[in-house]
């Protein structure tokens, strides 16, 4: 066991991982944050994807000890206390979730790309959640969504 | 009885929030996986490697010694322990014998037929542990000579399946007048034919399996036994357990289902898996968890679609549809099952003269057992099937006949003053307007501005093509009755509680409205409980059924409630029953200010609560139809095919949650369009391996290239069989893509020059396939070998 410490949603983590724990499995598992999931274990499907330093990664993809020291945000850590993030609104907005069993992953990605890119074209939002399955959306929504909250976030900052 | 504010902003026909989503975008909702139990184990299933092969000897010796391991059991002692095997087949053979088929057990004992059939399970105290003691159980296989293509399986000397079926025949149904068909077609102007691999699929609920089970020993539940999976039938699960476990009652067995992450008919009835799990908990008192990987969900999850068909039909000359001719072999893997054959055989064709008024068919389809997976239900299971036959028949009639492809089908449309309708399979339509819809459907995708924006693409280097469908379906299973109890709580919830099951649909926001339109309260006083055999039993949830029957259950139970609650008030407020009046959440005294809350009532009453339980029951299945029509882009220099317009109208009759129907039929057609263009479960032919086990092999559909979706609702023609008239919406999207996209390829394809030829592709649609067909002008030989 190696000790790990990192942040994740703005709490300091001091834990001990075996060298092979993906930190998926941390997070779902010690750490109980259940709402990054596992879909395919082949990183396809995008349901475990979280920030790590702000940048979107698939969490079944890392090891936990790779987070050493990291910033993750999960999820459970996108809405500012009571205040729902503008994707999260958006997504309940734009019915961009169905079963939302991907909607995590997608959040997260989409978090990312708004990030980066505040006013992204429904071509680059399509190219951003290209490694996010969704079985239930047709995705049509989920694309309605981001624009809707980068609307909202330039208007939050205007 | 009414209450307009409440109703007006969150009651049937508003577009909500739904109920459902705060709890999934904050990460807190709780699919099975994401509970953890005390003192849980961990179970893995060791799967066969070899398609078909006997089982020789299994050593458990070393892996039992390994560290952490709790428990193996191999198929000889589940065998040994009494645990029964699966159902079999309760469709005749074509030659008259009973339905033939191996019988299934939860772990397969002496002989496995499929790559990936279960042979053994591992219980141990960690996942990690479980895995490396299942690559320590040796099992040693005589490998037999496997085969997974219906046709293959059909040829003289195939390896049988079954000592029953040496033909691997498992059953086979006939409709319709043969003669009086072969008569329409000799004497008819024209015939067209069509051969079509409906391809294997795999449904992909994007969130796999998950079982947990548990005997607890105290506590309200103690001895019983507890399972908790990803499930649209928890009923049915609770059955299949008790079937197969000795010792198991229905009163011993509380079956649990929470968020679930999609289903798409693949989470419907019991798995083998659920009776190993169930058995593993029930014999070792102890907390069994299973998730499944991607890989055993491609491998052990029930596939879908997979049947090779001629279609033909026979046309007057002025387009007149005489007869429809189908005959089909449908792969149905390495074990039949009821719902699995019945797919195919009985609920495609039920749909297959869909809109059109074609007085004669003649329809024979065999079902094949291979050594492949099990098929069973997905989305549509069998009426996308059909309706594609019928959709590229129609396309290929009006080719033929130089007509628009628009035209011919209005030219056979049923007509709504011949409804109800009772079509050539005897199946009856309630109700019905297709060439209204066609004719909405037409004008939202602007059919005739098509040829401008033909040129449009061709100026940009890029062929285009538009398809259409116009098509219906019949939905419900066939089970048509529902029951609803409804609890007014002290605490001021009104709790709606039924066997039907949420899988991602929204069907608790849509029965939430349902309640707001009877009590006028806001949507934040409804509760939904759902997945309990404790609380509620019934057939669940699949062939989208659950608003026509379920929803109208909740309509009549809030109805029984209030007035059985004006009883109440009447006593409370020491007024005659026929005085109290009931709005939006409280009872009055006509003509007095005298009145008490809805919930203030309830909390006077034993127990702090009203109850009420009702049911209803719809006179029919539901027939939703719609019209669809794609327009797609290819590029000729790869073949890649782009869908870039994609029109629906589409009638559901009623609607209750118009932005839920929409993210159904949007939803929906994406999945259509990737039968048309890019999914297919493969195997090699000579070892029946699964080639496509993993989402880098099977290419489900991705956020890309999925623009210019209109979706439009007529809900002018209402069901008449239910009370809410209502249409199931479920799998209408499904149904229709598929069809519009192949036929707008073809047209594209046609265009450039290939004429009819191009009628030869076969699904899906690959980049690699249309380019052969522009360039080389080559065609994979047709599929149908009979």
């Amino acid at each position: 066991m190696i000790p790990l410490k990192f942040e994740v949603n703005g709490h300091a983590v001091a834990t001990e991982v075996a060298p092979s724990t993906l930190l998926i499995d941390l997070l779902r598992g010690p750490l109980a944050l259940t709402g990054t999931h596992a879909g395919c274990d082949t990183a396809q499907c995008g349901a475990c994807t979280v920030l790590v330093n702000g940048a979107s990664v698939k969490s079944c993809s890392l090891l936990a000890l790779q987070a050493q020291g990291a910033k993750v945000t999960t999820v459970e850590g996108l809405a500012q206390g009571d205040a729902l993030h503008p994707l999260q609104q958006a997504f309940m907005d734009c019915h961009g979730l169905q079963c939302g069993f991907c909607t995590p992953g997608m959040l997260m990605s989409s978090a990312c790309l708004l990030a980066t890119n505040p006013r992204p074209s429904e071509a680059e939002i399509q190219h951003a959640l290209e490694g996010n399955l969704c079985r239930c959306t047709g995705y049509v929504k989920i694309v309605a969504a981001v624009q809707q909250a980068s609307v909202a976030m330039a208007g939050a900052h205007a | 009885m009414n209450a307009p504010m409440e109703a007006q902003r969150f009651g049937s026909g508003q577009s909500v929030r739904r109920i459902e989503d705060p709890a999934l975008v904050t990460g807190q909702g709780r699919y099975t996986d994401d509970e953890t139990l005390p003192g849980q184990t961990h179970l893995v299933f060791l799967r066969s490697p070899y398609a078909h092969a006997d089982i020789t000897g299994i050593d458990v010796t070393d892996a039992l010694a390994m560290p952490g391991v709790v428990a193996i059991y191999t198929g000889a002692d589940l065998a040994a322990a009494g645990v029964r095997p699966m159902a079999g087949v309760p469709f005749p053979r074509p030659d008259g014998q009973p339905g033939a088929t191996a019988l299934r057990r939860a772990l397969a004992d002496g002989r496995v037929r499929f790559v990936g059939e279960a042979v053994a399970v591992v219980v141990a105290d960690s996942i990690d542990q479980a895995r490396a003691a299942a690559d320590a159980v040796v099992v040693d296989y005589n490998q037999l000579p496997a085969v997974v293509n219906a046709f293959d399986a059909m040829a003289p000397g195939a390896p049988a399946l079954c000592d029953a079926a040496p033909d691997n025949i498992s059953a086979g149904m006939s409709h319709g007048d043969a003669a009086a068909t072969a008569a329409a077609f000799a004497a008819a102007a024209y015939t067209v034919s069509v051969d079509v691999d409906n391809q294997r699929l795999a449904p992909s609920p994007i969130e796999p399996r998950a079982v947990s089970a548990r005997v607890p020993a105290s506590g309200p539940d103690a001895g019983r036994l507890v399972v908790r999976l990803s499930s649209q039938m928890p009923t049915a699960v609770r059955g299949g357990l008790v079937d197969a476990i000795p010792g198991l009652t229905p009163e011993a067995v509380r079956v649990l289902v929470g968020d679930v992450g999609g289903g798409f008919g693949m989470k419907t009835g019991i798995y083998p898996e659920d009776i190993a799990i169930g058995f593993a908990a029930w014999t070792l008192k102890r907390p069994v968890k299973w998730r499944a990987d991607r890989v055993d969900e491609f491998l052990g999850a029930v596939h879908g679609r997979d049947v090779v068909s001629r279609a033909e039909l026979a046309l007057d000359a002025d387009g007149r549809v005489l007869a429809l001719r189908v005959k089909g072999y449908a792969n149905v893997g390495a074990y039949g099952t009821a719902t699995g054959i019945a797919i195919q055989v009985l609920i495609g064709p039920w749909v297959s003269t869909s809109v059109y008024d074609i007085p004669l068919v003649d329809e024979q389809f065999i079902a094949v057992l291979t050594n492949t997976t099990p098929t069973g239900a997905y989305r549509g299971a069998g009426r996308p099937e059909a309706i594609y036959l019928t959709e590229r028949l129609m396309d290929a009639a009006a080719r033929k006949l130089r007509m628009d492809p628009a035209e011919l089908r209005r030219r056979n449309m049923i007509g709504p003053e011949q409804m109800p309708y009772k079509n050539a399979m005897g199946q009856v339509y309630d109700s019905g307007a297709f060439a209204q819809i066609l004719d909405q459907g037409l004008a939202l995708a602007d059919w005739t501005g098509f040829a401008a924006r033909r040129a449009a693409s061709e100026a940009a280097g890029k062929l285009r093509g538009r398809g259409i469908a116009t098509f219906l379906e019949w939905t419900g299973g066939n089970a048509l009755t529902e029951t609803v109890t409804v609890n007014v709580t002290a605490d001021g919830y009104i709790e709606l509680g039924s066997a039907t099951q949420a899988m991602g649909q929204g069907i608790a926001t849509s029965y939430a409205q349902l309640a707001v339109d009877v009590f006028g309260v806001p949507i934040d006083r409804i509760r939904v409980l759902q997945g309990d055999t404790d609380r509620a039993n019934g057939f669940g949830s699949a062939g989208s059924r659950s608003l026509f029957t379920g929803g109208s259950a909740v309509s009549v139970a809030s109805k029984k409630t209030v007035e059985d609650a004006k009883t109440l008030a009447a006593e409370a407020l020491e007024a005659p029953a026929a005085d109290i009046e009931y709005l939006a959440g409280r009872f009055n005294v006509a003509g007095t200010d005298l009145g008490i809350g809805l919930f203030e009532l309830a909390a006077r009453q034993v127990g702090g609560r009203i109850t009420a339980t009702d049911g209803a029951t719809a006179g029919g299945p539901t027939w939703p139809n719609g019209c669809h029509v794609c327009e797609v882009e290819i590029d000729p220099a790869t073949g890649e095919v782009a869908v870039v317009a994609y029109a629906s109208v589409n009638d559901i009759g009623r609607v209750v949650s118009p932005t839920i129907v929409e993210g159904q039929i949007e939803g929906g057609a994406v999945q259509g369009i990737g039968q048309a263009l890019c999914e297919r479960v493969a195997y090699d032919r000579e070892t029946g391996q699964l080639q496509s086990a993993s989402f880098m092999d099977y290419a489900l559909p991705h956020a890309d290239g999925f623009l210019g979706f209109k979706t439009a609702f007529d809900t002018s023609i209402p069901c008449k069989t239910n009370t809410l008239g209502v249409k199931g919406v479920g799998e209408l999207g499904t149904i229709g893509a598929t069809p519009a996209v192949v036929n707008a390829v073809i047209d594209a394809l046609d265009h450039a020059g290939l004429g009819a030829a191009a009628e030869a592709i076969q699904m899906p649609v690959t980049a690699e396939r249309v380019w052969r067909a522009l360039h080389l002008k080559q065609f994979d030989p047709s599929p149908y070998q009979a």
